[in-house]
């Protein structure tokens, strides 16, 4: 009993600094969503509209757009940097000339705050004075102009994600696979196994944990993405870039939509529950299932 | 003798001046005695008006009075979102807010600001003897409530101008080139088709030449509001369209279906002539804000543009930042025939007036300390030096100083013209809903600036989804 108290003692200040900062702003957005409030509207107080709010969003063609383009920006970012993330884990599980200094360039872009990131890309991607379409075009004859094409706007955030966020992946990674046993691969490669059935059957599963708590961060990072977005594009050209994030942003503050920004605040919050739960259940739960 | 004279009559000047500025300062002393443990402060947007206030007016403050001023610059979003929700939810972080002209209308809707002609009046021990209000121009007058009472001091006032390179304009060559493709002299333009035909001149002379030149600029960003500014308060009042088409008479009617100008016939041509000039501007004009403009014109990028007056100082003058020092020449804008003798006869406007005040936000706990602060920065004799630091000019007085006369003349008359042409100019429309009506058309713009919209189809969707907004925030019945 003493040892219980004790502990609720020492757990009390994180639970109340949770419970204020964390709960009762999320009970608050709930209780908003429900609500009718713009502090700019002729009638500036709020009003309780049920589920209107709700009912109303189903029908958003703005907020489907964004729904549409932020998925796909997930698929394209989160599959790339596993996959990116993964071969340069190998890569640095092996030895080769120059590898610290290789490893440490890789990782620099992790200590950037996304701000920072999404001005650097600004500055490099801006027609006719940024580095890459100069290049593009004095190579490659490509035009690129991140300001009417959405194709080039959509796929250089891609792209910049990659470049900001894999290093995350590659480290996780690499410290899944340095903590792997030697011995189900010696025992594998006895028997004949070649590297793609290592990979699939030994490798892959071993590191499963790591790789999906990965994948959840990365998941749940990317349906919030908005500063390196909101410094490179705006959202722009047109919606094709306006993210969720970007989305609620300009909802909530520009607009000062507050009842409405919280009402897609909660619904992207519960689709985001989903995702994971999806890919949880998908990935983890046959691994369990087998171990009964 | 005569020296003799000389040098009693200078004492004596001396003896007054001295005596003046030191009851000036036994003024701000005594008054800011009780407030001695007070800090102020402030948040604004990272300007060069604002950071003239961080670094050279709130240090000069706080010397004289002990009261500390913090200053907060910051970016135009961010800056709103921090004084809105201060003042929303009450909590008096902030004792002064930047409030920028298009907004006030918005902030007197939610009472969130001081009254600052009451607060003086209601306590005149706080009264500076160099403040008062029939010192500002009249662009003080956006900053007024109902009650004529003023709601903030004006801290930056210019207007979005005509600029253009005078020394291409200058050209011997180039005016030769000019007079034998279009058969008329090259001047700066009064007419959007005298404008069209300088600009093609020019993007085609940059290109024939190998040079980084192009006939004009465009605040034309495909995702920020700097476009749908550049397109409402700049092109379509030129073109007769004014207050955004929108017809606060008329039950806020936006389309021309319920007595609405935003899709009529002289919107859809001022529409259709500004894509034409985005066309021709430099690359970078689908990705540039204000900002942007004036960095593209001070880079020597541009024969011509509408720039904010803002950016025409250091465009002007700044050998640090330009590279068209003493290049420059200021005019009005192009305009449609018989708007300017309509805006003179007081219908409308033919471009932008802007800038903004320091308020006291409502919840502050320290309105009088604030006030003095206000009163600090609104006197005219800080004026003349703001005025070189950062092309701005709220107080009449300014006009005439001798720095700013000489600053004029390398602006290219550039306060000659705000001072006698002003007036043609006005501020955002007197809407309490201006982010919001913004923020719902702008989606639609910028899918024209990207061409997934013809101009016309969308200036209708425009004006349909405006008086969509409207009718959501209940203004529209």
């Amino acid at each position: 009993m003493r040892s219980n108290k004790l502990g609720w003692i020492l757990l009390a200040p994180t639970l109340l600094i949770l419970f204020f900062f964390g709960v009762l702003p999320f009970v608050y957005v709930v209780f908003v969503s429900f609500h009718q409030w713009n502090p700019f509207a002729a009638s500036p107080e709020m009003i309780f509209n049920g589920a209107d709010n709700f009912r109303r969003i189903v029908f958003d063609s703005a907020f489907l757009n964004s729904l549409g383009v932020t998925v796909a920006f997930v698929l394209f970012a989160v599959i790339s940097e596993v996959i990116i993330g993964y071969m340069l884990a190998q890569a640095f599980m092996r030895e080769f000339p120059g590898k610290a200094f290789f490893r440490t360039i890789h990782t620099l872009p992790l200590i950037m705050a996304p701000i920072i990131v999404g001005s650097v890309w600004k500055l490099m991607t801006t027609p006719s004075i940024g580095i890459i379409p100069h290049y593009l075009d004095k190579w490659f004859g490509i035009s690129m102009n991140i300001g009417t094409s959405a194709p080039a706007a959509f796929f250089t955030i891609v792209v910049m994600d990659i470049w900001h966020w894999t290093p995350l992946v590659t480290l996780t990674l690499i410290a899944a696979l340095v903590s792997l046993p030697r011995d189900p691969f010696e025992q594998a490669q006895i028997d004949g196994a070649n590297k793609r059935q290592i990979f699939w059957h030994i490798t892959l599963p071993m590191i499963a944990p790591a790789l999906i708590a990965t994948v959840f961060i990365r998941l749940m990072d990317a349906l919030r993405t908005v500063d390196e977005v909101w410094m490179l594009t705006g959202g722009g050209p047109g919606s094709s870039t306006r993210f969720l994030g970007v989305h609620i942003f300009k909802e909530v503050f520009p607009k000062t939509n507050y009842g409405y920004g919280s009402t897609i605040s909660v619904i992207v919050l519960y689709l985001t529950i989903v995702v994971c739960w999806l890919l949880y259940v998908s990935m983890l739960a046959p691994r369990n299932n087998r171990k009964g | 003798m005569n020296y003799a004279l000389k040098v009693g009559v200078s004492a004596l000047a001396l003896s007054i001046a001295s005596t003046a500025a030191y009851a000036d300062d036994a003024f701000w002393k005594k008054a800011a005695e009780p407030y001695q443990d007070v800090t102020l402060h402030g948040v604004t947007e990272s300007t060069p008006p604002s950071n003239y206030i961080r670094e050279v007016l709130a240090p000069q403050f706080e010397e004289l009075t002990g009261i500390r001023v913090d200053i907060e610059t910051t970016s135009w979003d961010q800056m709103y979102d921090k004084a809105i929700k201060d003042m929303e939810v009450g909590t008096g972080i902030y004792d002064m807010v930047f409030i920028e002209q298009d907004i006030v209308y918005s902030y007197l809707s939610r009472n969130f600001l001081t009254d600052t002609t009451k607060l003086l009046a209601d306590n005149p021990s706080l009264k500076a003897p160099t403040y008062s209000e029939d010192n500002f121009t009249t662009f003080a007058d956006y900053f007024r409530g109902e009650n004529g009472d003023l709601y903030g001091v004006p801290m930056e006032a210019f207007i979005k101008i005509y600029l253009y390179r005078t020394d291409l304009f200058n050209d011997p060559e180039i005016k030769e080139a000019f007079k034998a493709e279009t058969g008329r002299e090259l001047k700066p333009a009064k007419t959007h088709e005298e404008y069209g035909e300088i600009a093609r001149f020019f993007t085609k002379w940059g290109k024939d030449h190998d040079m980084d030149l192009w006939g004009t600029t465009a605040q034309a960003h495909t995702g920020h509001p700097a476009s749908f500014y550049e397109y409402f308060e700049s092109i379509a009042p030129t073109y007769g369209v004014y207050n955004w088409g929108i017809d606060a008479d008329n039950n806020y009617a936006a389309t021309v279906e319920h007595g609405g100008k935003m899709n009529s016939p002289e919107a859809k041509k001022a529409l259709k002539w500004w894509l034409s000039m985005r066309d021709i501007a430099p690359p970078e004009s689908n990705a540039s804000t204000w900002t942007e403009v004036g960095t593209t014109f001070g880079a020597g990028r541009v024969a011509q543009g509408l720039v904010y007056g803002e950016n025409a100082g250091w465009i002007a003058a700044d050998e640090s930042k330009s590279l068209v020092v003493g290049k420059v020449g200021v005019a009005l804008p192009p305009l449609e025939d018989g708007i300017l003798e309509e805006v003179e006869n007081g219908k409308g406007y033919i471009g932008y007036y802007d800038g903004g005040a320091f308020g006291i936000p409502s919840p502050s706990k320290n309105k009088e300390a604030a006030m003095l602060f206000l009163q600090y920065i609104g006197q005219d004799e800080v004026q003349p030096d703001w005025a070189v630091a950062a092309p701005r000019v709220t107080n009449k007085a300014t006009y005439d100083d001798p720095k700013v006369q000489e600053m004029n003349k390398e602006l290219g008359g550039y306060y000659d013209l705000l001072r006698d042409k002003g007036y043609l100019f006005a501020g955002a429309p007197a809407y309490p809903f201006h982010a919001q009506v913004r923020e719902a058309v702008s989606p639609i713009l910028y899918e024209i600036l990207t061409g997934d919209l013809d101009p016309d189809t969308g200036l209708d969707q425009m004006a349909a989804k405006a008086e969509a907004e409207l009718t959501d925030l209940g203004y529209r019945k």
